[in-house]
């Protein structure tokens, strides 16, 4: 039996509320619980944080293995012939000085 | 205040401290708690999304964009308060910002052995055609009335919750489930005449 109707009615139609029910009953409830919880997983995915975090992964990565092959690299080259200059002031001169210049500066010392 | 409305045989309503355990295991990152929340209203934010907007899939849509935004939103929520008008109020607001985006609706095919002709409908054809004219009387409502008339006698949500859930004065929403129960009650007692 339908109840009175009045705007005062704090009391819930079963009957309307029932049809309305089967109106609006939506479909596949797990579905669609899967279907929002994918979503969530792939949106978590996106973030700026996430997007971050699979770049640091794959920057680490990148970094150690180009470190590992400079150091290699760096190994297997040989050394520079640049010397030090504890080096350059004890190895015998490339050629001999000039006579003059020699000369000169053992003049100029004594004077 | 929210004890006040209890559908027979309608959504059951949940624990308020259950749900605020729930709610704040989901806020502090648990994806379990989330996912039990999802579950328990999911069919409450489809059947009010599904008063906004005909297309059942654009209704889906909505209640899921709602919901994955309720969570993005949970730090605003006041666990005092019971989280259900909370959650109802994103997806109405979800689902009436995805109809203003729609410039067209597209229309549910009708089912043909509801319409006039063919012969005598079975029991199910009989509820569905019911649901189709329900559906097609919902949809001829203001908006705000039928999402109040589906919160009040399908949710089983109070005036005082429907109107905090709609941003509307109580009397407001007395006034929206009144009009829409007389035209829906209408509908109902012809189709019960019709089928006597």
């Amino acid at each position: 039996m339908t109840p009175e109707l009045t705007p005062f009615d704090h009391r819930p139609d079963a009957a309307l509320g029932a049809a309305l029910r089967r109106a609006l009953a939506p479909g596949d409830q797990a579905a669609f619980v899967a279907r929002v919880l994918a979503r969530l997983e792939e949106a978590r995915g996106t973030t700026w944080h996430g997007v971050l975090a699979r770049w640091a992964r794959a920057g680490v990565a990148a970094a150690a293995l180009i470190a590992l092959v400079a150091g290699y690299l760096v190994g297997r080259t040989p050394r520079a012939s640049a010397l030090t200059v504890a080096e350059a002031l004890i190895a015998p001169p490339a050629q001999a000085p000039v006579v003059e210049v020699v000369l000169a500066s053992v003049i100029g010392s004594e004077r | 205040m929210a004890s006040e409305a209890q559908p027979p045989g309608g959504a059951p309503r949940i624990e308020h401290g259950d749900e605020a355990a729930l709610v704040a295991r989901a806020r502090a990152g648990d994806r379990a708690a989330f996912g039990v929340l999802v579950e328990r209203y999911a069919a409450p934010a489809r059947r009010v999304a599904r008063a906004v907007l005909d297309d059942p899939d654009d209704a889906d849509d909505a209640a899921q964009d709602a919901l994955l935004a309720a969570l993005v939103k949970l730090h605003q929520y006041d666990p005092r308060r019971p989280f259900g008008p909370w959650l109802m109020r994103i997806v109405s607001n979800a689902a009436t910002d995805r109809r203003r985006r729609r410039s067209v609706r597209r229309a549910e095919p009708l089912d043909p052995n509801a319409t006039a002709g063919g012969p005598r409908p079975d029991v199910q054809t009989e509820r569905r055609a019911l649901g189709e004219r329900l559906r097609e009387a919902l949809a001829e409502l203001p908006e705000r009335r039928r999402v109040a008339v589906v919160l009040f006698d399908v949710e089983g949500y109070s005036h005082a919750e429907i109107a905090e859930i709609l941003g509307v004065a109580e009397g407001t929403v007395r006034s929206e489930v009144f009009h829409a129960r007389r035209r829906l009650r209408v509908l109902l007692a012809d189709w019960k005449e019709e089928d006597a």
